[in-house]
């Protein structure tokens, strides 16, 4: 399924590209990210623990920054695999200075599989957009 | 289908369940009816260390009037509400709605305290509660709160409810006078969740205008709500055919629709229009009736 | 019949039913042995990726468990699963018990879990640990097909499986003539069958007899045996199947799958008895699916609606592996393409498609319902296109009475048939005239009234063993019992459709006895003789003539020893209510039990004549027989929310003598019931990366009683010349009919709104869109209902 959209954070381009750049801010921001741990250049290993309502499950993942052209845009790729399948995200970030603010324009394709596929198709799509608007909120605090 | 091992207690007070929930916080989930509860554990979607069964807590199961007020337990089944003659008399939408929810099987397990504790966007109460300005009362180890129907659903699956509260009853206030009411529904085919589903209320004044409506929808978004710029359009007014069909189309306004494999988003909207409007028209003619 | 009949042709209560409702029969779940271990299949989440590696270890030492095998530990010791359909230059595509180094569907199997309790089971499957690689998947047929899709399977060519070609009359011609060619894509989507009971199996390993007991919830006990044997490599004498109550079948357990193979290996293996059962999610992942296959027709007709030729490409999808009869499938609907119509110029074209989902094979109706949709839809197409009604159109059309046989462009003969009169009986009960009329004047209103007509013929009794993968015959062995009672051992397998009734009524007139005298035995191998099985709609056609003919042995028998007894020519007496009387004289008879008797005792036999009273026969038709038909279903539509309602519904169905009205009223109910579910509910939905999103019943919709009318049920009554009780078949009927007279009279209803075709199912929201999408403006601007 298709994620796309665009959110203002109330910081300059550069900032708002360090903290993306950031492995302790990006573990802060994630929805459910516990731990990131650094798995090669620009790659993190993630766990993950998510609830929403009565749902919840541990994941183990992946998070990936990659064709970066600084201060402007880059690649996301986030992967999350438990027992009730998998969610991959992948898409791109673009970063548009708005006066002091920053305006992150993100398009990109979430998969699920497994029963997350299966059953929760509709919550889940719910819930990722849930995910990155936290996501870009607590970007915003950062 | 087998859930992870998990430990079980069965309070036969409410304190003794308030402490349970407090001493095991996040870990322990409430089991109500087991209507939503019981599959996600089955599907381990759901993974509780400690399961409290508050299904042996008889005084949280009664419907009664107190000051003027329905009061609904929170352990009252479907069944229960669609079937008691207090609530037909006192908020027939409640009855309504209850009977509308899943099958047979689910409405004796189903409770009223689960299904809005559960908070599933396609869930059918939520809509009338909204709709009546139920209060919702929450236990917890310190007290007791009440919370307005209207600030109750905050999110996807997410409400007021803290880790360690139990929502102990609902609170319903009596009817104006000259009022009248409806739920109508369109099923998800296979689950018989509300893929769209609104209640309306709508009270009229002594000319026969419409003195004040509230039209709550549920299955359209991530939570329920109210279409306050469709009842804004409907107070002060005569009712019309026009009128209805103006208001109904607004009911979606500004809200961003589910969509899933059984509605898109347009047709989720489309489909809330017409059942608002369905619903709107069964309301007044029931109103109307209490007239003459 | 040399008996006068008494219970054949009686709506008998089903002899197998008051078991059933009290729950005191046995299904394999409620089968219990002593040290029974439980089986659980660890399954990919990807629809296409590469094992890396599985990693078993945390499994192993979970607290319960006993085994984890992977494909490595069962390679060589179980073949992959067999297919029985062998179509030219067919690509191989087997599907292995284990997924080796790849995965091709979600749901495929990676590892067998065994655990002491379910329990357990459950916990320790959440440990295997496999290392997938995604591979890009392959899911949409027309995608499938070009140069530069992946492939499913990674040796061959390309993802088309086979391509299959009939050509019949001169086909060019007929287009040339033509003054108008009609063509429609459409789609018979992919359903999920939904037995009620999920598939279930035990097997247990006696290693002093060396002996193989396999429980499983089976339409085909001996096909299985033979395959698990063949599987195993184990001898076939050694292999005991027994098939308990069956909770539905539909075809989806006329197959044979991986847990069959997997618990008899591990029950040898383990030397423990080894159940396994599957979950309503499992089920729906990897018990295999039905239909799936788009056609792109043309119909080449003339002005006056006679149509002159046909030319049919179809893709099937058959997922990704072959199970049973996978590719076989797809060229039913070939061989039936042109419905019961005179249409003899006709190429049809099937691509048998692989793709990265569950394989599909026989599901109630197996191709047939398919063909009957796409020329059923194609009929209406030409008929609203010519502005003909649809019943003049298809009465133009039709074979006449006289025409038959009837030798069609496919190259079958179609045995006999009265296509008109079935149309007018069901134009006369649905009262269509005055249907058309109301029609007319509640367009005026603006509401959406529809009208649909499906006449079908369809392929039963299958059937001749030339035209069959694994034979066509069936088997009986009777036996009448010292006491006189009757015992039939029948190789068919009934699992639902009341045989065990029909069964008893054929050999209880037979052989002069009562219903329940006789007892009817299915479903065990060690205790009926080899049979093919339930499918196909022949168990009454075979596997009853099978009964019919033994018990004309066992008859001529108890004659020529009751003859001898009385001094009487057997030549002249009957079997009547436990007497065999003189047709010469009626006060002179003997008792059934004494002449059974004397075949025991064997004192006062007739020279030649062997002791006891037990007879076999194997029964080969000579052909299969073609039932028909027409449904008429009326439906209105909602213009505000694009809801069908379903109003009434007539079905004309002739499936020749009917030998229990009550057991056919069934079978066609319940086969329209299906029906509706294909044309307005099921579709298993696959995602563009081939996960299945409707996992479960809460999101894969089936007809409930509420959307279902009182359905009205007739019959003309065409009594085929094949086999001697003139039966043909009724058990798909339903779902093969139905289903476009469904679909027929929605479109009927959106005609104002320029509505052309809607593929399945209707949803609500693709009528809508429909309706509020429509290009015609003649219909207005949808009004608001009062
Ligand atoms: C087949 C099927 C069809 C259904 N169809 C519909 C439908 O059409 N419409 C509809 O509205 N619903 C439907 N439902 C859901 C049903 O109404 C459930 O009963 C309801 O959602 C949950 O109520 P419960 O008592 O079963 O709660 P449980 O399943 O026991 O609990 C649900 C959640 O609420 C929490 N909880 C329960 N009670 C309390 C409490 N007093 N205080 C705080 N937390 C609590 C639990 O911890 C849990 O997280 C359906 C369910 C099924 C299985």
């Amino acid at each position: 399924m298709k994620i796309e959209g665009r959110h203002t954070v109330p910081a300059p381009q550069e900032t708002v590209w360090q903290r993306l750049n950031d492995p302790s801010v990006l573990e802060r921001s994630l929805p459910g990210v516990e731990r990131l741990e650094p798995d090669g250049p620009d790659r993190y290993r993630a766990s993950i623990k998510y609830k929403v309502g009565a749902v919840s499950g541990s994941f183990s993942g992946s998070v990936e920054l990659s064709e970066k052209n600084p201060p402007h845009s880059m690649r996301l790729k986030t992967s999350a695999r438990g027992v009730p399948g998998f969610v991959t995200g992948e898409g791109k970030l673009e970063l548009v200075p708005k006066g002091a603010e920053t305006e992150v324009v993100y398009s990109g394709e979430l998969q699920l599989g497994g029963l997350l596929a299966a059953i929760g198709s509709r919550m889940v799509e719910s819930a990722a957009k849930k995910s990155i608007e936290d996501f870009f909120k607590s970007l915003a605090s950062s | 289908m087998i859930p992870a091992a998990f430990e079980y207690f069965a309070p036969k007070s409410l304190d003794d369940a308030l402490r349970l929930v407090e001493r095991h916080g996040d870990e322990a989930k409430l089991l109500a009816g087991g209507q939503s509860l019981i599959p996600l554990m089955k599907l381990r979607l759901s993974v509780p260390r400690y399961v409290v069964d508050i299904g042996r807590i008889r005084s949280l199961r009664s419907i009664r009037e107190e000051g003027g007020w329905l009061v609904i337990g929170a352990l009252s089944t479907h069944h229960d509400v669609e079937s008691s003659e207090m609530v037909r008399l006192m908020a027939p939408l409640l009855a309504e709605t209850a009977s509308e929810i899943g099958d047979v099987q689910v409405r004796n397990r189903g409770t009223i305290g689960g299904s809005l504790s559960h908070s599933d966007p396609a869930a059918d109460y939520p809509a009338a509660m909204l709709a009546l300005d139920a209060q919702i009362v929450a236990a917890s180890s310190s007290g007791t709160r009440t919370i307005h129907a209207s600030e109750f659903f905050l999110d996807l699956m997410t409400t007021q409810l803290r880790p360690g509260e139990i929502l102990t009853e609902v609170r319903i206030p009596r009817l104006p006078e000259r009022s009248g009411s409806a739920y109508r529904k369109l099923h998800q085919p296979a689950s018989g969740f509300a893929l769209a589903g609104a209640a309306v209320r709508v009270s009229l004044d002594e000319v026969g205008k419409i003195a004040s409506a509230a039209i709550g929808i549920t299955g359209v978004a991530v939570r329920p709500f109210r279409a306050s710029g469709a009842e804004a359009m409907l107070a002060g007014k005569k009712p019309s055919p026009k009128l209805l069909a103006d208001a109904s189309e607004k009911v979606a306004d500004g809200v961003e629709p589910l969509a899933d494999i059984h509605a898109s988003a347009a047709y989720r909207r489309a489909a809330a229009s017409v059942y608002a409007r369905r619903a709107l028209e069964a309301a007044l003619a029931r109103a109307e009736g209490e007239k003459g | 019949m040399a008996t006068a009949t008494k219970l054949i042709g009686k709506p008998i209560k089903r002899k197998e039913d008051p078991r059933l409702v009290q729950g005191i029969a046995h299904y394999v779940d409620d089968l219990t042995l002593p040290g029974m271990l439980h089986l659980g299949i660890v399954r990919s989440p990807y629809a296409h990726a590469r094992v890396r590696s599985v990693d078993v270890s945390k499994a192993l030492a979970a607290p319960g468990v006993v085994a984890v095998l992977t494909a490595e530990d069962v390679q060589g010791a179980i073949a992959p699963i067999p297919c029985a359909a062998q179509i030219p230059d067919m690509k191989p595509a087997p599907r292995p018990v284990l997924a080796t180094n790849e995965v091709r569907f979600v749901g495929e199997g990676v590892a067998a879990v065994v655990a002491a309790d379910r329990y357990a089971l459950r916990d320790a499957m959440d440990l295997v640990e496999v290392d997938y690689e995604p591979l890009p998947a392959v899911v949409d047929l027309e995608k499938a097909l070009r140069k530069d899709s992946p492939r499913v399977h990674d040796g061959l060519a390309d993802n088309a499986a086979y391509h299959w070609a009939l050509e019949g009359g001169d086909v060019k011609k007929a287009f040339k003539q033509a003054d108008r060619v009609v063509k429609l894509r459409m789609l018979n989507q992919r359903l999920i069958p939904v037995a009620m009971e999920p598939r279930a199996v035990l097997a247990q390993y006696d290693r002093g007899d060396n002996r193989l007991t396999l429980w499983s919830s089976s339409q085909i006990p001996h096909i299985l045996r033979t395959q698990i044997a063949a599987m195993l490599n184990f001898p076939e004498y050694g292999v005991y199947v027994i098939v308990p109550e069956v909770g539905g079948g539909f075809g989806s357990k006329l197959n044979v799958y991986p847990e069959e193979a997997l618990a008899c290996h591990l029950a040898i293996k383990l030397e423990k008895p080894v159940k396994w059962n599957e979950g309503r999610r499992e089920n729906f992942l990897s018990t295999i699916h039905g239909r799936g296959e788009s056609c792109d027709m043309e119909l080449a007709v003339k002005r006056d609606g006679t149509i002159l030729g046909m030319r049919a490409r179809v893709l099937a999808d058959l997922g990704a592996y072959y199970q049973l009869l996978t590719p076989l499938i797809p060229t039913l609907t070939g061989l039936m393409i042109c419905g019961c119509y005179r249409i003899q110029n006709l190429s049809v074209e099937i691509t048998g498609v692989l793709t990265n989902k569950m394989a599909t094979d026989a599901y109630r109706g197996a191709g047939r319902p398919e063909a009957t949709y796409f020329v059923e839809r194609a009929m209406d197409a030409v008929a609203a296109e010519l502005k003909i009604d649809p019943a003049e159109l298809r009465r133009k059309n039709f074979p006449k009475p006289k025409d038959f046989p009837y030798a069609t462009a496919t190259g079958l003969i179609y045995d006999t048939a009265n296509y008109q009169g079935a149309l007018e009986l069901a134009l006369k009960k649905s009262g269509y005239k005055a249907l058309r009329r109301q029609q007319a004047a509640l367009r005026k209103k603006g509401r959406l009234l529809g009208i649909g007509l499906s006449s079908y013929v369809e392929i039963c009794a299958l059937g001749p063993s030339s035209a069959m993968p694994a034979g066509g015959w069936e088997s009986a062995t009777i036996r009448i019992e010292p006491t006189g009672r009757v015992r039939v051992l029948t190789g068919s397998s009934p699992h639902g459709q009341g045989e065990e009734t029909s069964f008893s009524q054929i050999a209880a007139d037979m052989l002069g006895v009562g219903l329940d005298d006789v007892i009817i035995v299915h479903g065990d191998t060690s205790a009926v003789p080899y049979g093919i099985g339930t499918f196909g709609s022949r168990t009454l056609a075979v596997g009853g003539t099978a009964i019919y003919r033994c018990c004309e042995k066992l008859r001529d028998k108890l004659l020529k020893i009751a003859g001898h007894l009385m001094q009487e020519d057997p030549a002249k007496l009957v079997l009547r209510a436990k007497q065999i009387v003189s047709k010469r004289d009626p006060k002179k008879s003997i008792s059934f039990a004494e002449t059974v008797g004397a075949a025991y005792t064997a004192k006062t036999l007739p020279p030649g004549v062997e002791p006891g009273l037990e007879a076999t026969h194997f029964y080969e038709p000579s052909n299969f027989t073609f039932p028909f038909g027409t449904h008429v279903a009326v439906v209105e539509v909602d213009r505000e929310t694009g809801e069908v309602k379903l109003v009434k519904y007539v079905a004309v169905d002739d499936c020749g003598n009917l030998i229990n009205p009550l057991l056919v009223e069934g079978q066609v109910q319940g086969g329209i019931v299906q029906s509706i579910g294909q044309a307005m509910l099921e579709e298993a939905v696959y995602d563009d990366q081939g996960q299945l999103l409707t996992g479960e019943l809460m999101d894969y919709a089936i007809p409930r009683a509420a959307d279902v009318p009182k359905l009205e049920t007739f019959h003309t009554v065409t009594p085929t010349p094949v086999n001697p009780m003139g039966v043909k078949g009724v058990g798909e009927a339903g779902t093969i009919g139905a289903t476009p007279a469904l679909v027929n009279a929605v479109v009927d209803a959106l005609a104002p709104f320029g509505v052309r075709h809607l593929d399945m199912p209707l949803k609500r929201e693709r009528v809508w869109k429909a309706i509020h999408q429509a290009p015609s403006e003649s219909a207005g601007r949808p009004r608001r209902s009062k």
